[in-house]
């Protein structure tokens, strides 16, 4: 189907960026990347900023943001940067030395308005356009192999003309994103001169990484056009993970070989253009060098690698989903969040509990915000649902537009070019999504007066703080102007009512989906709440397949779940694999009790 | 001459929109505050995001803030004295304060001059 990436023949740049969404395996398909060409000679330095330092595992040491010798590898140097704590130095740095001399309330408003996506993306693209622009580094190595790349959003607000002179000159406006930037209007040659050295095609090649299923490949296919578009020409394809064989008498073995190979088939065509190879789906964990130098070899399935079913050999007890049905409906919770990053699965999640919450004789009503989920679909047996369970959808896409249009239609014909050109690209900030989505369901969540409501996503802790001083402010001073709705200005003290309220995170049984709902869930807690329940979706563990390479996964999620259940969460619950066709009513009922 | 300084909240975003909602008065500010530069009036904002050295070096502005909190701003001075606490001024005020028409306020916001990469 597709070659195998092999990093001998398919590496040609000095340096390489890997990207893609959370959990698709970019830090492992570098680490695998800078071992291989290592072992060749080369001198590779690896730049990761995994913030779960799954690299210190592989490695056996303890990395810094300074290249160190890996003594179990020649020719490979290696450097962590962790773009949350370069975000909280700096943030330190702007803040710090007036905590005392401003009151603490001013303090706390000045750290809030640091503490935003975008804060982080552009600390991150800070701390690695040292590694680009310095010459002495292409000197001293071969390759430099980045597990990350910088988004679109902020090499774009990189070049917008504006942006330096503008923001750091004028006071006149302003661009949001680039208020991090502030203090660092010394670095913009070594900005210019990353921004250069990424679109040359000769020095970089972008490494798209993706999952073999379909919101991931859509993902991968978003990331290509928009970086193509600010001129990083040279990408290419790796699809990671695909199952290479199936076992036909084994169930789930063979829906999950379906399910990646349906997925490869409905790529975007546009993805489909891009030089695409393949890593497969191994059985082991991809966390020693031993393993990930065999993952990359001519011969990766080959079983002499460690083989962790035989060691750990416990079993993992824990609830269903109808026990959070149970817990909700005893207690009268009123409004229910699912969240978790995308591809958890946390719309069918929210579906299920809605489904059993109504069979247990509650007024329901279901709000999704998942463009692919497609509700008509999931309710495709709609004849036998219940009338106590009503369903309607917020398209993401269409909140922003709608709030971007009223942006540009109340403050926007005010400006000149430039100035559009500036809010536009403010517009395209991950903050103004989180905004956009929040007045949509604040709408909804006034529904609970009268009906259970369940929504299969959560505002972040930043957005509620930001609105929390937003509503302060506007109570002072009753001004007739940017006013907050008043739907908006009722969900929040709701929200943090753990008997009206309850949150569900839900998450992977794997290291990075584990670690960005962990974060979700602190950030949150910033705003004081406390997620009731979590959810481990897609558990192979839990289906008990007798795959060999599915099996050699199931266990090493034993690890992942224990973290959940025993350090994270209050109550958790575990949640099987299953086949993406099994939707619908009576699916979702099944799902409660799988 | 006359000087007037308005020192805003923190915000990660002059233009609003990465806020709960969008404020049009400081798109409206924006403009008057770049017309009266261009007619050269000492006029400056200072945003506690990234200025913070001005609130606390401006004794009038540090008093404010103790006395009141975070809630006080935007504050705005005329000839280092606090003439509004908590809005921003009108253009109408703006005008009296430095004499002008009002209607000279609205002139659009041009930002600075493309800067040469190479």
């Amino acid at each position: 189907m597709y070659q195998s990436f092999n990093p001998k023949i398919n590496v040609e740049t000095p340096f390489l960026f890997f990207t893609g969404k959370g959990g698709v395996g970019k830090t492992s398909v570098a680490c695998a990347t800078a071992v291989s060409l290592a072992d060749q000679g080369k001198k590779v330095l690896l730049v990761s900023t995994d913030p779960a330092s799954n690299l210190q595992d592989v490695f056996e040491m303890e990395l810094t943001n300074d290249p160190v010798s890996v003594p179990s590898v020649d020719n490979l140097f290696a450097l962590n940067i962790d773009p949350e704590e370069s975000a909280r130095i700096y943030r330190e740095k702007t803040v710090g030395p007036y905590r005392g001399k401003l009151p603490d309330s001013v303090v706390a408003t000045m750290e809030e308005q640091l503490s935003g996506a975008c804060t982080v993306e552009i600390a991150a693209f800070d701390e690695f356009s040292h590694l680009l622009s310095d010459e002495s580094i292409l000197n001293t190595y071969d390759h430099v192999v980045f597990d990350t790349a910088p988004t679109g959003h902020t090499l774009r607000l990189l070049e917008l003309p504006t942006a330096w002179n503008g923001f750091l000159e004028e006071s006149t406006h302003g661009a949001s994103c680039l208020g991090p930037l502030s203090g660092l209007g010394d670095k913009k040659r070594a900005y210019a001169e990353a921004v250069q050295s990424l679109s040359d095609q000769e020095k970089t090649t972008l490494v798209l990484v993706s999952r073999p299923d379909q919101s991931s490949l859509i993902e991968a296919n978003r990331a290509s056009s928009e970086l193509r578009d600010i001129g990083i020409q040279n990408q290419m394809l790796i699809v990671n993970g695909l199952l290479q064989t199936y076992q036909p008498d084994d169930e789930v073995s063979t829906a999950f070989y379906m399910r990646q190979r349906n997925a490869l088939k409905v790529m975007p065509d546009e993805l489909k253009e891009v030089e695409t190879f393949m890593l497969p789906y191994v059985s082991y964990s991809l966390t020693g060098i031993g393993n990930l130098r065999q993952w990359v070899s001519d011969d990766p399935l080959l079983e002499s690698a460690l083989n962790e079913s035989s060691i750990d050999t416990e079993k993992i007890q824990l609830p269903k989903l109808n026990s959070i049905i149970d817990d909700f409906s005893s207690k009268g919770t009123r409004v229910i969040f699912t969240m978790g990053k995308g591809g958890v699965g946390k719309t069918s999640i929210a579906s299920s509990i809605a489904v059993g919450l109504s069979e247990k004789g509650h007024k329901v009503h279901l709000t999704t915000t998942d463009p692919a989920a497609n509700l008509a679909y999931m309710f495709h047996d709609e004849g036998t649902m219940k009338e106590n369970l009503s369903i309607s959808s917020i398209d993401p896409t269409e909140e922003v537009e709608k709030y971007k249009q009223e942006v540009l239609s109340t403050v926007g014909k005010e400006q000149d070019e430039e100035g559009l050109a500036y809010l536009k690209e403010d517009l395209e900030s991950p903050c103004t999504e989180e905004i956009a989505m929040f007045q949509a369901f604040a709408e909804v969540v006034e529904r609970s007066d009268d009906e259970i409501v369940v929504i299969d996503t959560a505002p972040t802790g930043h957005t509620l703080l930001l609105l929390d001083s937003t509503e302060a402010y506007h109570k002072e001073m009753s001004r007739s102007t940017g006013e907050v709705p008043t739907s908006v200005k009722k969900l929040l003290p709701r929200l943090r009512n753990p008997k009206e309220t309850g949150v569900v995170i839900v998450t992977l049984a794997e290291a990075t989906p584990v670690l960005e709902a962990s974060r979700l869930q602190e950030d949150l807690g910033r705003a004081q709440i406390v997620p009731t329940w979590w959810v481990i979706n897609q558990s192979l563990y839990a289906t008990g397949t007798t795959d060999p390479v599915l099996k050699g996964r199931a266990v090493s999620e034993k690890q992942w779940i224990r973290k959940v259940n025993e350090k994270l969460s209050h109550q958790c619950a575990l949640i099987p694999w299953m086949h993406e066709e099994k939707i619908g009513y009576n699916n979702l009922k099944e799902m409660i009790n799988a | 001459m006359k000087k007037v300084e308005i020192f805003d909240p923190a915000m990660c975003c002059s233009t609003g929109v990465c806020g709960p909602s969008v404020d049009p008065d400081l798109t409206r500010v924006a403009s008057a505050v770049y017309s009266l530069e261009q007619k050269n009036f000492d006029v400056t904002r200072y945003n506690l995001a990234n200025d913070p050295a001005a609130f606390t070096d401006n004794k009038e502005v540090n008093q404010v803030l103790h006395e009141k909190g975070a809630d006080a701003l935007p504050i705005t001075l005329l000839n280092n004295e606090v003439v509004k606490v908590g809005n921003y001024p009108t253009n109408d005020e703006l005008a009296k304060w430095l004499d002008v028409k009002a209607d000279e306020l609205q002139q659009k916001p041009r930002v600075a001059v493309p800067i040469d990469f190479n």
